[in-house]
């Protein structure tokens, strides 16, 4: 009974055609994990910010505080 | 201001590209330093060239066309309401309001023995420079002595003040607020 030949060649290669494809597929996964749990959070929070945002009373409630110089609360 | 909030995005997109490359290098790192086999006759290899040619390309420009789409959009100048001159001294601004009437301050750091409870070390000034909100306003910034420069980080806005040349900047805000900036050129001894 003879052993069968183990294989001498393309070792490297074959390496390379199951690492690759995992290293490029890992990559472009970290980057859409970054998008859709930071970048696209982001640009939510501050539409959402912007959808009820009142200039006029925060600036009121600012002035209330004191935080002016230029204008001092409606009281002084 | 809008256009600082648009620069957090594009920082946010061009992180996202660099987590890309990174986990990219960081498997292959792993991976190269994982085996005892390796190649010690190759010699040249066209297909793998012209993939590390055109993939560090593609990336380039996809981080360049938001980019540039910024700095154009930093670049325009929307008929301002107001316009201000900053010019920096040694070691304090001066800014004068000339549109209507002729206004003209100084203004100085509080040093931190006079700070009050509260304020910010380094950031406060004694006289503030009041701008109206939700006005595209433009800035003309010179110096006097030697380079400064006037910056508000939170606005987004940076500009050399350099002696003899009058450099131009405009923003607008949509928040009303205090927005602190310090002078981002080297112009002293310390």
């Amino acid at each position: 009974m003879s052993l069968q030949k183990p294989m001498m060649r393309g070792l490297l290669a074959k390496r390379l055609r199951f690492h690759l494809p995992i290293a490029f597929g890992l990559s472009f996964l970290a980057a859409i994990a970054f998008k859709y749990t930071v970048t696209e959070p982001r640009k939510q929070a501050y539409a959402d910010f912007y959808k009820q945002y009142d200039a006029v009373k925060e600036f009121n409630a600012m002035r209330e505080a004191g935080v002016f110089e230029s204008v001092r609360p409606s009281g002084e | 201001s809008p256009v600082m909030e648009e620069l957090l995005h594009l920082h946010d997109h061009a992180l996202m590209v660099v987590f890309l490359i990174s986990t990219l290098v960081l498997y292959i790192m792993l991976a190269m330093i994982s085996t005892k086999l390796t190649n010690k006759f190759i010699l040249d290899s066209q297909e793998i060239e012209i993939i590390w040619t055109v993939l560090p390309a593609v990336i380039l420009i996809l981080i360049a066309l938001p980019s540039l789409r910024i700095l154009y959009l930093m670049d325009e100048i929307n008929d301002p309401h107001l316009t201000i001159k900053a010019v920096g001294h040694q070691w304090y601004w001066s800014y004068e309001y000339t549109d209507y009437e002729d206004l003209g301050f100084d203004t100085y750091m509080i040093p931190t023995q006079d700070l009050a409870p509260g304020q910010f070390r380094l950031l406060e000034a004694d006289h503030r420079m009041v701008v109206p909100v939700e006005s595209p306003l433009r800035v003309l910034v010179t110096a006097e002595d030697v380079l400064h420069s006037w910056a508000v980080p939170a606005l987004g806005v940076k500009m050399d003040a350099v002696p003899g040349r009058l450099n131009q900047t405009a923003f607008i805000t949509f928040r009303p607020g205090i927005f602190y900036g310090q002078c981002s050129e080297i112009c002293g001894a310390n």
